[in-house]
């Protein structure tokens, strides 16, 4: 049983990360592994998407998130983060990158900093291959997001069952209104106008099936 | 060279673990914190406000509270269930803040001593494990022999521990003073305890050991020691701890990373026994200002 390192307050990471690392063979041992995995932080700062083998981009992620998340709790003038960044970033103007583009861009995100994206495989190559980008790219999207057109079938399930969770919901308000009319006045002549009034909306919503909403109609992508 | 391999060899057996047997599945600990409110809402409140006002440096004071950050020993049950077992002890026994460095004296109840406590005073040398598991190593040199105990912080056959000097060292660990000259490990047994003052940041003790000629248990040199004299070793000794050094483990972010538990986490487990460790503060400085009288001691 070992204590828990409690010298440095470290931010948790919004990705998965592996009870173990990888030890990614390198002629240069351990030391050869974090000097190659900065080449790699250094070129998705860089490029802010790069396409490598699946290992080590699930390793360079790890980093590129802790590189991000110091820098956005330290900021630029804590003596220990410009030193790991200047260890981290090999080209120097990456590092007022880092603190004046990036910093301010994920400040603010509930998420992970980065995406890691399976590529496909090619027939010759054995290794898995995988795209690693920095949220907020300035690229177009490599996958598609299919929650926008509304005509696919499942967002057209979504939407009714969206739709009669609501009217469910306007129902139970109704009829809760009327029981604290019944609290409050027991037995009165306006309860009973007030009770047949107040029950021809849900009615009539029930027969229609659908509520008519404020906010305009959805309208429909063509892909 | 004879005599420093007899008392390595006599300190080691000198080591006695004291054992304990903690049940995981005890019952409930009695809440001393004010009655819970009704409404959830106001749980809620109350929830949110007693995690802004945990004070950070409970991490400093109660390192065993945080759990083994190594994942395959990870469960989340079990560690509720340790920290209230822990606190449940907490509430019978006062378990002072002290650092590795701050001389201890340890009551416990030892069968073997006829029906008396056995008392042990020493510097604590370390600090090791978590949760019910937690850990201390007290040394001293009795009658030229040096002398370490290892005590488990949450052993219910422990009646008292007492801190007579707290303060810090330059290093986490002081297992050097297994090598340092016997002078810098001795402290009396009748020792007073020292007059602390609330509230101060608690002090380092920067002092620089001196240590007896070579062999030695570890390789010192190797170790980046801050509370050692100059080793006064031949130049290939540093030269060979220069070849051996990792210096770009200080940059190896994710290495840290799974060698801590992140400050939400930490965040989350002390805002649970912020409340229960707070009372207990509180009633432990009221029972110090009782105690304000001080024996007086002959003059002249």
């Amino acid at each position: 049983m070992n204590q828990a390192d409690v010298s440095k307050l470290i931010s948790k990471l919004r990705i998965n990360v592996a009870p173990r690392h990888r030890n990614l063979k390198n002629p240069d041992g351990p030391e050869g592994r974090l000097l190659k995995l900065r080449k790699t932080v250094t070129g998705l700062i860089k490029h802010e998407r790069i396409e490598l083998n699946y290992n080590r981009a699930d390793e360079a992620r790890g980093y590129a998130e802790r590189l991000i998340s110091e820098a956005i709790r330290y900021g630029d003038c804590h003596r220990t983060t410009m030193e790991l960044a200047d260890f981290w970033l090999l080209e120097k103007q990456l590092v007022h990158k880092l603190f004046k583009v990036l910093v301010p861009r994920f400040r603010e995100y509930p998420i992970s900093y980065t995406r890691l994206l399976k590529a496909p495989d090619s027939p010759g190559i054995a290794f898995k291959r995988a795209v690693l980008e920095l949220r907020g790219n300035p690229y177009p999207p490599l996958t598609v997001d299919s929650t926008r057109n509304r005509a696919l079938l499942h967002n057209v399930l979504l939407d009714e069952a969206a739709k009669a969770y609501r009217a469910q919901k306007v129902t139970g308000v109704t009829s809760e209104i009327l029981e604290k009319i019944e609290r409050e006045h027991p037995s009165s002549p306006a309860v009973e106008t007030q009770e047949s009034e107040v029950t021809k909306s849900p009615n009539i919503s029930e027969k229609s099936g659908v509520l008519q909403e404020k906010s305009s109609e959805p309208s429909y992508e063509k892909t | 060279m004879a005599f420093g391999a007899c008392l390595r060899t006599i300190s080691r057996e000198y080591r006695l673990n004291v054992c304990i047997t903690s049940r995981l599945f005890s019952s409930p600990v009695k809440s001393t914190a004010s009655t819970l409110p009704s409404d959830a809402q106001e749980q809620f409140n109350e929830e949110l406000e007693r995690k802004s006002v945990t004070p950070v440096d409970y991490r400093f004071t109660y390192p065993e509270f945080l759990p083994d950050p190594a994942f395959a020993r990870r469960n989340t049950i079990r560690e509720k269930l340790e920290r209230m077992d822990m606190l449940k002890r907490r509430s019978q026994i006062d378990i002072p803040e002290f650092y590795v460095g701050s001389i201890l004296a340890v009551t416990t109840s030892d069968p073997h001593s006829g029906g008396k406590p056995h008392r042990f005073l020493g510097i604590c040398i370390s600090r090791s494990g978590c949760g019910l598991r937690a850990s201390f190593i007290l040394r001293n040199v009795i009658d030229h022999q040096g002398v370490e105990v290892a005590y488990e912080m949450y052993n219910p056959t422990i009646q008292k521990i007492e801190v007579l000097r707290l303060e810090k060292r330059l290093d986490d660990e002081l297992f050097y003073l297994r090598d340092a000259l016997p002078e810098y490990s001795t402290f009396p047994q009748d020792m007073d305890p020292e007059i602390k003052i609330d509230g101060a940041a608690v002090p380092v003790n920067d002092i620089k050991v001196k240590l007896k000629p070579r062999p030695w248990l570890e390789r010192w040199e190797r170790k980046n020691l801050k509370g050692v004299q100059d080793l006064g070793l031949p130049e290939r000794f540093y030269k060979r701890a220069e070849e051996l050094a990792t210096p770009w483990e200080k940059y190896d972010l994710m290495k840290q990373y799974r060698a801590t538990i992140p400050e939400e986490e930490q965040a989350e487990i002390f805002s649970e026994v912020y409340s229960e460790l707070h009372n207990m503060e509180i009633a432990r400085k009221k029972l110090k200002k009782r105690k304000t009288f001080i024996k007086p001691k002959k003059s002249g």
